[in-house]
């Protein structure tokens, strides 16, 4: 019998089709609940896509076709009954490049609730305080909240799109190399934020920084040509991996 | 087929320096201890000079590691064999000091001081050698097997050990042997001992740079 873990996923033979080009080719993993997953590989491996089925963005690319099942806790996300946009609240997403609405730094973050209808001043205040803060900007952002949020830098940006998926109030934050567009010091912020974030939420990771998988990340896959080839705690698969393949990945040699 | 050409040629030279150096220990050793042998002063002092070269060695590789880890970020093997390299040399280093050491025996014996010949030192010497080489030898070649035989050629050193001590004991009751080349020989026969203690160590290292752990603890 299946045992589910609420907050945590269990993938199951999961296949993806772009039109005829297979994608990912047969995964299997689970991944743990509040702690941090990074998905490693080469580009065109298939991380990404497999980090956008979690929150079913996927669907939204034509001839997408998924085979499979991903649980999420006891629910198969991709079930007729998923509520997708629902899905979506619960696993929230920062993407690679910082990609702030065009309004002010406070619309950025109520943004969200507003749609969901909630209309209370007092409480879109609130929240907007706690996830910026919890998203470690509100210090710097505190006095212009009223300003554009494209006033802000790179750093600021990403962190604003961080608190933006935190507001929602998800269990589950997905990223697409957030910091893979900015420069150390930014980079090193985001990176004590998602150590912080991880006591509160789940965060899947996809990232091209090998340095930075080993600082953040507790279990890390490492994905090939739409398979994964190797997924465990990211100390031992960066010091004694066990396929010869993610060894010469990690160490910068292909066989 | 590698991504990496300029790194996979830095832990190749390192490799190489690593044998250089070993070579020169091992030479300096077998100086030493002929210079001790035939009294020879002046080969004595060419070996104490000689021991520069493994020291200067001993930078060079460790400049050599540091640039690695700071440009490279080495995981994996990669680290572990780069560890291996930095500890590895210490050991090489010391038993450079102790070839020097030996040699210093010959300085201090006096012209008239009488030699009292134990063959099992030339054993010695030989064995402790070959521990270094062999040792050497599994590093590069990634050899197991071999590093493991390293640890274990200790027994037959400290065996030599244990006779040279018996034999100069006798000899000392006999009224056979210099009271001063009794001490100088022991003392040497001692060097020779950890020699061998050293390059044990070095065999642990190459079991570290192959599986990740030290004398039984994985360390990484």
């Amino acid at each position: 019998m299946k045992q589910f873990v609420e907050g945590a996923f269990s993938i199951e033979n999961l296949t993806l089709f772009y039109g005829n080009k297979l994608a990912l080719n047969d995964i299997n993993i689970d991944i743990h609940n509040k702690q941090v997953t990074a998905l490693i590989g080469p580009s065109g491996c298939g991380k990404s896509t497999f980090l956008r089925t979690l929150n079913r963005m996927n669907d939204l690319i034509p001839n997408c076709k998924v085979d499979g099942s991903i649980y999420y806790g006891e629910e198969n996300i991709y079930s007729q009954e998923s509520d997708v946009i629902d899905l979506r609240r619960r696993i929230g997403m920062v993407f690679q490049k910082p990609n702030p609405f065009p309004m002010s730094i406070y619309e950025n973050v109520a943004y969200g609730l507003k749609c969901q209808g909630i209309k209370d001043k007092n409480i879109l205040q609130a929240a907007v305080k706690k996830a910026l803060v919890d998203a470690a900007l509100y210090e710097e952002v505190k006095d212009r909240l009223k300003e554009s949020a494209l006033s802000l830098s790179g750093g600021q940006q990403q962190r604003l799109c961080i608190a933006r998926a935190i507001a929602m109030s998800p269990d589950v934050i997905l990223m697409d190399e957030p910091t893979s567009a900015l420069d150390p010091i930014a980079t090193a912020k985001i990176e004590e934020l998602i150590t912080e974030l991880k006591k509160d939420y789940t965060i899947i990771i996809v990232t091209h920084n090998m340095q930075q998988a080993l600082r953040i990340s507790d279990y890390t896959a490492f994905f090939l040509m739409g398979e994964i080839i190797e997924y465990g705690k990211t100390s031992e698969l960066f010091s004694h991996p066990k396929n010869p393949k993610t060894e010469d990945y990690i160490t910068g040699r292909f066989g | 087929m590698t991504y990496r050409v300029q790194f996979e040629k830095e832990l190749e030279d390192l490799k190489i320096d690593l044998i250089k150096m070993g070579d020169e220990v091992i030479s300096n050793i077998k100086d030493g201890l002929k210079s001790f042998l035939t009294m020879d002063g002046e080969l004595a002092q060419a070996t104490i000079k000689k021991d520069k070269i493994v020291n200067d060695y001993e930078i060079i590789i460790e400049k050599k590691c540091l640039q690695i880890i700071l440009k490279e970020q080495p995981v994996a093997k990669d680290l572990r064999l780069i560890t291996a390299v930095l500890k590895m040399i210490t050991d090489l280093e010391r038993i450079g000091d102790h070839a020097a050491d030996i040699s210093k025996m010959t300085i201090f014996m006096q012209e008239n001081t009488k030699p009292y010949t134990v063959k099992q030192m030339a054993l010695m010497t030989e064995a402790s050698q070959k521990m270094i080489k062999k040792a050497l030898d599994s590093f590069v070649t990634r050899n197991l097997e071999l590093a493991y035989e390293v640890i274990n050629d200790d027994d037959e050193v400290d065996e030599y050990f244990l006779q040279v001590k018996k034999i100069v004991a006798q000899a000392i009751r006999n009224n056979e042997i210099d009271a001063d080349y009794a001490l100088y020989l022991m003392m040497v026969a001692k060097y020779l001992e950890r020699i061998s203690d050293h390059a044990v160590n070095i065999g642990e290292w190459v079991v570290f740079s192959i599986l990740g752990e030290h004398k039984h603890d994985v360390i990484f």
